[in-house]
């Protein structure tokens, strides 16, 4: 009865935890627009000007707090707080792990 | 016309030379980074790729004046991070240009592809 107990919680558990890492393949559809800045070699942001940072390659961790903090406004742009308001945290997800994948096929 | 071309000499060495004095103020010496990026090193690793907590971004290969600015915006307190706030506060503006010279120059991050 235990054992029972026991592969039923993990099967219960089992898609969060894949969903922890998110999907690229959704990801990329999801990515999609921000490619309209990031995907453009040498894109400048202006007032104040700067190249729009790569993503291809970073920390997941580091990219889905980025985009909750843009959506909660605790980091500010007015672009990238418009753009992650629309986000939920399975898109943010889907979204990383798809930027992680970049640095995954490139080196 | 000769009358003239002395005053365009002139007019072109002064276009020219606050120009370069512009590049070079922009530009940082990535061996100076190298040097004063002891602290960054501890959570960041030596070139940018060697993140101590997955929370922390990579910085290898980032777009060196994205790094002025993610620095300038720590210093200014305009990016809020209770622990960048207390490295980037002790910074000036050249430490800045130093330290996104090495860190731009190092293998890593990639552009996203459009297809």
């Amino acid at each position: 009865m235990r054992h029972t107990w026991i592969v039923a919680v993990m099967i219960a558990l089992t898609p969060l935890a894949s969903s922890a890492q998110g999907d690229p393949e959704r990801g990329k559809v999801i990515a999609y627009t921000c490619t309209g800045c990031h995907g453009i070699p040498f894109y400048k942001n202006v007032y104040p000007t700067y190249s729009v940072p790569k993503l291809g390659g970073q920390n997941q961790e580091y990219l889905v707090s980025a985009l909750k903090a843009y959506r909660e406004g605790t980091r500010r742009h007015a672009t990238m707080q418009a753009q992650a308001a629309t986000l939920s945290d399975q898109d943010i997800l889907d979204v990383s792990a798809y930027f992680v994948s970049i640095g995954e096929n490139k080196s | 016309m000769n009358r003239l071309a002395p005053s365009l000499f002139i007019a072109l060495t002064i276009i020219i030379s606050s120009l370069s004095s512009l590049a070079h103020a922009a530009g940082g010496d990535h061996r100076r980074g190298l040097e004063k990026s002891q602290v960054c090193q501890s959570c960041h690793g030596r070139t940018g790729n060697e993140s101590l907590q997955p929370s922390y971004p990579k910085l290898a290969g980032q777009h060196e004046d994205y790094l002025v600015h993610a620095l300038k915006s720590y210093r200014d307190g305009s990016r809020q991070n209770a622990v960048m706030a207390g490295f980037a506060e002790n910074l000036g503006d050249q430490d800045i240009a130093d330290l996104a010279a090495w860190y731009s120059r190092q293998e890593g991050l990639q552009d996203l592809d459009v297809e």
